[in-house]
């Protein structure tokens, strides 16, 4: 088939673009946790920012990549062309499922169990680090399991900004009307898709057994 | 109580959609065998909406058929898959970038001679028809700054040697990867930029340029931004670029069903200059017009 001969070929470009995209998605995921998670597990604590801040993270989903890019070239630190504005961009898309998720969670946690371990005499950060996130972090699990999956589809468009990664290919292919180019980026995208979905999917089944 | 009675009459307006949702493509595909309307589309960016609108209003008016518009598809590939599998009847292609990326065929520089071959081989590899050219030729642009050209006194693409080392380059995918694209280019101009241009989304490359994040782009010479982001484009003084003519392109089966067609869209032949396209391009993109009014507003005036 033309696409295992294409690899053959270009072996060494394909495994650099490979690399790029598991950076961005890495990246990307890694610095969305560490703002989603906090940030709903503070909708938690202060309901009144609920509405405002998931719907600031649902009209965040909505904008189209191509326009976000065009809004950060100008700005300085997380703008620019390259693999920065690429980021931030897969951050701001990856942030809605893994705070919603997180929210959702903590809140579905049994209040007769959170009245049970504040008689207990357990501080706010006991609640949360000892029963909340335990109890509610297949959910958790669940919305970061979601943000990776498409994030891994989404890096593709980084390749619109400069930053490389798979969906050089796709470009490449789409602007020269060739099949055979779009498959090879499409297709290692696609499969690590499902690795990264694979992956969760298995460490959620460790997590549920051991909550359980 | 009352929920199941509301719920009930919703279930079922529900499960009514979603049948809805799942025949709707099926009919709207069946759609297309219909005989009464032309299926117009266009590429995705606004010069090929503009033509794509201008063609649809010209056979809306002057046969009486219906125009569906299925614009802003996503450039030649999806185009050309559109028109070859039948859900398209026809949109506008440039000769150049048939003759290249469409057909693969190595460069050729002379119009008339790229045109035939062009239609010769898309009546016989495609069975699509080509149409009398619009008239103007739009063909890749060398972008700098106009601050930038001003201080270097640069007018021409072969002055750009001397300065690349020192910039940086920013060019769409189909520009880099074209075989009238960048790697042409670079050797017949000497060009070596400070790094290998950055390969980027068209669009953004513009935005790239006027914010000084890259300092050379390819863009579209009838493009309308140019003048407004205050850029200038360089003169291709060795005659690199092959000519990119617009015209549309039919489906040889819907000319044979609806015979006056061919006659409607050649009227529009010859009608559109390099800066009358320009012009139509900046309304449409600098002053932010409805494409349907420029384009009705332009067959008014230019084909009454």
């Amino acid at each position: 088939m033309a696409l295992w001969g294409f690899y053959a070929r270009n072996l060494d470009e394909v495994l650099h673009l490979v690399g790029q995209h598991l950076y961005l998605v890495t990246v990307s995921t890694a610095l969305a946790i560490v703002l989603g998670l906090p940030l709903g597990v503070l909708l938690t604590r202060r309901p009144a920012w609920r509405t405002p801040v998931l719907g600031l993270a649902n009209v965040l989903q909505t904008i189209p990549s191509l326009a976000l890019f065009g809004f950060l070239i100008p700005l300085p630190f997380i703008g620019g062309i390259g693999a920065t504005t690429a980021i931030v961009a897969l951050v701001v898309y990856a942030l809605l499922p893994i705070v919603r998720n997180t929210y959702t969670g903590i809140a579905a946690v049994d209040p007769a169990v959170r009245e049970a371990a504040r008689g207990m005499g357990m501080t706010d950060w006991q609640l949360l680090t000892q029963v909340e996130l335990p109890l509610g972090g297949a959910v958790i699990l669940a919305g970061v399991r979601v943000a990776t999956v498409v994030s891994v589809g989404t890096a593709t468009i980084a390749a619109a900004i400069g930053a490389g990664g798979l969906g050089v290919y796709i470009f490449r292919g789409v602007a020269v009307v060739d099949d055979t180019l779009i498959l090879a980026g499409a297709l290692p995208a696609a499969l690590m898709a499902l690795a990264a979905d694979g992956l969760f999917g298995l460490a959620e089944r460790r997590f549920t057994w051991r909550a359980g | 109580m009352a929920g199941r009675v509301i719920h009930g009459p919703a279930l079922g307006w529900f499960a009514g959609a979603w049948r809805w949702l799942v025949t709707a493509p099926l009919l709207l595909l069946a759609c297309c065998q219909h005989r009464d309307r032309i299926i117009v589309g266009s590429k995705n960016f606004t010069e090929s909406d503009l033509l794509g609108e201008i063609v649809a209003q010209q056979i809306e008016r002057r046969t009486g058929l219906r125009a569906e518009r299925r614009f802003h598809l996503g450039g030649t590939f999806v185009c050309h898959q559109a028109i070859t599998s039948g859900q398209i009847d026809l949109y506008v292609e440039y000769t150049g970038t048939a003759y290249t990326a469409v057909l693969k065929l190595p460069l050729l520089k002379e119009p008339d001679s790229l045109r035939r071959t062009v239609a010769t081989e898309y009546a016989r590899r495609f069975d699509l028809v080509w149409g009398t050219p619009f008239g103007f030729n739009n063909s890749f642009a060398i972008l700098v700054r106009r601050a930038d050209a001003e201080r270097h006194g640069l007018r021409r693409i072969s002055q750009l040697a001397s300065l690349a080392p020192r910039w940086h380059a920013g060019f769409g995918y189909e520009f880099l990867e074209r075989a009238d694209g960048f790697p042409g280019l670079a050797r017949l101009y000497g060009l070596r930029f400070a790094a290998p241009p950055t390969a980027m989304d068209l669009g953004l490359t513009y935005r790239a340029l006027a914010d000084g994040k890259v300092d050379v782009i390819a863009g579209n010479s009838t493009d309308g931004q140019v003048a407004a982001l205050g850029l200038v484009a360089l003169d291709d003084d060795r005659g690199y670029f092959p000519p990119y003519q617009a015209a549309p392109v039919v489906r040889a089966r819907t000319l044979a069903a609806h015979p006056t067609l061919g006659a409607v869209l050649n009227e529009l032949g010859g009608r559109i200059s390099d800066t009358e396209m320009r012009r139509l391009n900046a309304l449409a993109d600098v002053e932010h017009r409805d494409i349907a009014t420029v384009a009705r507003t332009w067959l008014a005036d230019h084909v009454p």
